[in-house]
Parts: C-alpha cells; sequence; structure tokens
C-alpha cells in the first residue's frame, strides 16, 4: 500500500498482474486450496485488479482537467444512489466512460461504489461491486465508438450490464453465505434476486434512455468548449 | 491518553485486516464465538446502545440465513424429519447457525471500522496508494454536499419562477429532471473552472507533497506488529485443528497447539478493548498522582 514511485517496476506490474499473478492465484485456488479458501481467493483477485488499475491510473498522464471532470461524475453517481429504487450509477459510469474514456469510466464506477458505501454500509461486497461497476465503466470505454453510433446498442449494453451486475454481486452472495458455489444454491440467489435484477435492467435502461442524450451533449459541449 | 481509535491509519486498517482474514476464513465454533464476542464488545464500546433498528435487522438476517440452509442443503447424516421428500438434517442446521454467527460477526466487524474509519482517515490511506486517487475522493467527497446546496438553490429558484406545481407528477418529474439538468452543466463548467484554478496556482509542477495529521509512532508500529503476530499465530495453531460439519460433526482431537491458538485469538479480539482499558487505567492514576 505504498507509492510506487519508480516507472519500470509500475510497468512490470502491469504486465505480471493481469498475466501471471492473477491467472496464478485462480489456478492455485482451483486446485491446491481446500474449497474453503475460494473467498479469500476471490477477495485477493478483486484487491489485485484494483492494485492494477492503480498503478494504470498514477502512470499514464491525466489532465487535471480530465481528474476534476472525474470526481464529477463520481460525486453524480453517489446523488444517484439516494434516488429510491432506481438508480442510475451504471447508467452514469457507462456515459462517463464513453465521453472520459476507459480508465475514467472505471474509476467512476469503483469509486462511486467505494464512497457511496460510507452512506449505504460498508462490508465484504465493497470490493466486489467496486470491481463490478469499475469493469462496466472499462468495457464501456473501450466500446465507445459503436455505444456512441448506436442508440439500441446502447440500450442493450445497459441492459446487459445491469444483468451481469447482478450475476457478479450472486456469485459473492453465495460464497460468502457457503464458501462454496453450487449451482442450485445459485440458481436459488440468482431467482431471489430476479426482481432485482429485472429492476437494474429497467433503471439501467430507462436512465439511458432519459440521459444518454442530454449528458452526452453536455459532456461532448465542455469538450469542444474547454478543448479536453 | 491515545484510544485505540485514535492509532494511525494504517496500524488500525491492519488490526482490521489481521482480526478479520480469521473471522472470515474459519468456521470453528470457539474462533466463531470470540470472534463475535470482540465484536459486539467493540462495537457497543464505540456505538453504546444506539441503533436499535439494525441489531434487530441482524438478527432478522441470522435468523433467516440459519433456517434457509437447512432447507437447501441436504447433506449430513443426523436427519431431523423429512420434509417434501428432502431430509433437514443436524448438521446443515448447525452449519447455518455457524455461517450466520460468523456473518453476524463480520457485519459487526464492519460496523466498527466504518466507524473508526471516517473519511479523512480513508483519504490518508489511499493518499499512501496514490496521491492522485486521494486528490479525487476528497474532491467527490466535497462535491456531494455541494451538489445537494446547489441542488436546492436551484429548485428555489425555478420554483419562485413557478415553472412546475408540486401536485401534479408528471410536472414534478419534468421539474427534477430540468434541475439535474441545470446542475449537471453547473457541475462540469465548476469543474473545469477548478481544474483551471489548480492548473494556475500551479498543480502538477513539482512532485506532490501531501499533508496529514496522522503521525506514526513506535505504539503504531507495535499494533502492526502483535496484530499481525497474533493472527499468523492463531493461523498456524488452529490450521491442523480441522472441524468439520459434514457428513457428522467432528473435531479434531484437541491438540497441545490449539489451546494458545484460541487465547491468541481472544487476545486479538479483545485488543481494541484492552488498548482502551490500559489508558483509561493509566489517565486515572496520572490523575490521582496530581
Amino acid at each position: 500500500m505504498i507509492v510506487i514511485r519508480s516507472r519500470r517496476l509500475r510497468t512490470l506490474l502491469r504486465f505480471l498482474l493481469p498475466l501471471f499473478i492473477i491467472p496464478a492465484l485462480v489456478l492455485l485456488g482451483a486446485v491446491v486450496f481446500p474449497e474453503r479458501l475460494h473467498l479469500l481467493v476471490s477477495l485477493g483477485v478483486a484487491a489485485l485488479s484494483l492494485m492494477l488499475f492503480v498503478a494504470g491510473f498514477e502512470r499514464r498522464q491525466t489532465g487535471s482537467r480530465r481528474m476534476v471532470l472525474t470526481a464529477v461524475m463520481v460525486a453524480l453517481c453517489i446523488a444517484g444512489r439516494f434516488i429510491p429504487l432506481f438508480k442510475p450509477v451504471t447508467a452514469l459510469t457507462i456515459l462517463a466512460a464513453m465521453y472520459l474514456g476507459p480508465e475514467a469510466g472505471f474509476l467512476t464506477g469503483s469509486l462511486a461504489a467505494a464512497l457511496s458505501n460510507f452512506w449505504f454500509g460498508q462490508g465484504p461486497w465493497t470490493a466486489f461491486q467496486m470491481l463490478a461497476w469499475g469493469l462496466i465503466g472499462l468495457a464501456a470505454g473501450y466500446l465507445t465508438r459503436p455505444l456512441r453510433r448506436s442508440r439500441p446498442l446502447l440500450l442493450l449494453f445497459g441492459a446487459l450490464s445491469g444483468a451481469a451486475y447482478s450475476m457478479v454481486m450472486d456469485v459473492w452472495t453465495v460464497m460468502w453465505y457457503t464458501e462454496e458455489l453450487t449451482w442450485p444454491l445459485y440458481a436459488a440467489a440468482l431467482t431471489a434476486a430476479l426482481p432485482h435484477t429485472l429492476l437494474y435492467t429497467a433503471s439501467n435502461v430507462a436512465f439511458l434512455w432519459f440521459l444518454a442524450r442530454p449528458i452526452g451533449e453536455k459532456l461532448e459541449r465542455i469538450r469542444i468548449k474547454y478543448g479536453l | 491518553m491515545r484510544r485505540f481509535s485514535e492509532h494511525n491509519p494504517i496500524a488500525v486498517a491492519v488490526y482490521f485486516l489481521c482480526v478479520l482474514s480469521v473471522a472470515m476464513f474459519s468456521m470453528d465454533p470457539v474462533i466463531l464465538i470470540i470472534s463475535l464476542t470482540g465484536a459486539l464488545a467493540l462495537h457497543f464500546r464505540l456505538q453504546r446502545l444506539s441503533g436499535g433498528r439494525t441489531h434487530l435487522y441482524t438478527l432478522a438476517l441470522c435468523l433467516f440465513m440459519t433456517l434457509i440452509n437447512p432447507l437447501v442443503s441436504h447433506h449430513g447424516a443426523t436427519v431431523l424429519f423429512v420434509m417434501n421428500h428432502n431430509p433437514v438434517t443436524l448438521e446443515a442446521l448447525l452449519y447455518g447457525t455457524a455461517s450466520a454467527g460468523m456473518i453476524a460477526a463480520v457485519l459487526y466487524w464492519f460496523r466498527s471500522f466504518t466507524c473508526i474509519m471516517t473519511s479523512d482517515r480513508l483519504l490518508y490511506l489511499f493518499g499512501a496508494l496514490s496521491p492522485k486517487l486521494s486528490l479525487i475522493l476528497s474532491m467527490a467527497m466535497r462535491y456531494v454536499p455541494l451538489f445537494g446546496h446547489q441542488a436546492r438553490r436551484t429548485r428555489q429558484a425555478q420554483q419562485a419562477l413557478g415553472l412546475y406545481r408540486e401536485d401534479n407528477l408528471i410536472d414534478s418529474l419534468r421539474g427534477d429532471a430540468r434541475i439535474f439538468s441545470v446542475l449537471m452543466t453547473w457541475a462540469l463548467e465548476n469543474g473545469v473552472i477548478t481544474a483551471d484554478s489548480m492548473a494556475a496556482r500551479g498543480y502538477g509542477i513539482g512532485r506532490r507533497s501531501r499533508f496529514s495529521i496522522f503521525r506514526f509512532t513506535l505504539r503504531d508500529g507495535l499494533l502492526i506488529l502483535l496484530s499481525l503476530l497474533l493472527a499468523g499465530g492463531t493461523f498456524w495453531a488452529i490450521h491442523a485443528h480441522a472441524f468439520t460439519y459434514y457428513p457428522v460433526i467432528s473435531a479434531a482431537p484437541a491438540t497441545l497447539r490449539v489451546i494458545p491458538g484460541f487465547a491468541a485469538y481472544a487476545l486479538l479480539a479483545l485488543l481494541p478493548l484492552l488498548i482502551d482499558a490500559k489508558e483509561a487505567i493509566r489517565w486515572r492514576c496520572l490523575q490521582s498522582g496530581i
């Protein structure tokens, strides 16, 4: 948990973490450790992925304007989580990623999860929420071009990411509870969470439907006006 | 006088990591009871008797988890009764109870963690990780109340203009959307102005220095060392002491090193209370010496 100052070490980590350390940990978890330690492995993987992105973030030259705009989007996501039932966090993360880049998308999603949990309750699930929302933002950032060009694709992406978020969190629910992932329990958790999944999907689609154009225009306007 | 919660955030974080790593990955009933006792004791020390509803909620969650396990899991040899052609076993019930106990303990540890780790402490931790990340976090934290304030001002202005009525749902939704739109434009422009101001005053020129109010003293180092040693000792001691629930509840015969393992974990779980008690006694002594 210390700043990695050496550029060479950071570059090394950026290669080693995704290509060797994380796969090795997952393989070890599957082969060597007893079933009980799966939870430890997944927590470790979540922490390592976050570290990877932190290392990448510090390395790249992020302009201070883009940085402040990311903070603005994080704050908007947190404020949005207070809306009852319908949560615009995923939609706002996707939009931030589309106009500010994949790295900003990952940060918006993961920081919104980490910070808003000060109001909604921290727990071992925070790491998974950070990872799930962060990865949604990252994916949206890489798919910027098709998502901007086609509106149905954007809505589809929103729906899929809502379902994916719910499925990731259900894996976590089951593993937290029994420490072994069995299909009947996972299916039960998925069924129990079905109303939530539908709500996530519906609210993502609804928010993207209503917000994509106005927020996109605002972000685009800022980009043009200030030459980001 | 330096209470447990006033230690350096890094030391406190290491302590919670140690105590949680044992609490989350051991299903041994003795460890579970120690962990739950320590978690509850620290929780009541920090928050007294407030938050009755959260206790009720946790209790309901635990009851639910205890009862749901025998219904979905049919491992175990001792069948209590048969329901819908599925056996309900004693082992599954006890495993459910143990899981519920573990989850309650972890929840209470995390509540104490959130109570001690206020946002400034957490920013200090993140700042050790990456100064840029820490800056974004602190800006976002500051923006949340700022946006709330600005949204209220916009709403008042809109109401003064008579643009929407409160009693009509469609009108009020459209009004909320308009406020959000205004707020967003304002927030983005304000953000760019902030960034320009930062650049004008030399942000990003030199190496980033950071100020923190937390010192790292010898006692923080001792706390870290003690936490790591106790957690490591517990892991080493209970590693061989396998406690299995399925198919029949069985514990490996207690060896000599299990007892010190439990003792080490008990010491670890009660460490915050012990530190506070020691400080309180010292304070009394100093007072009576005057």
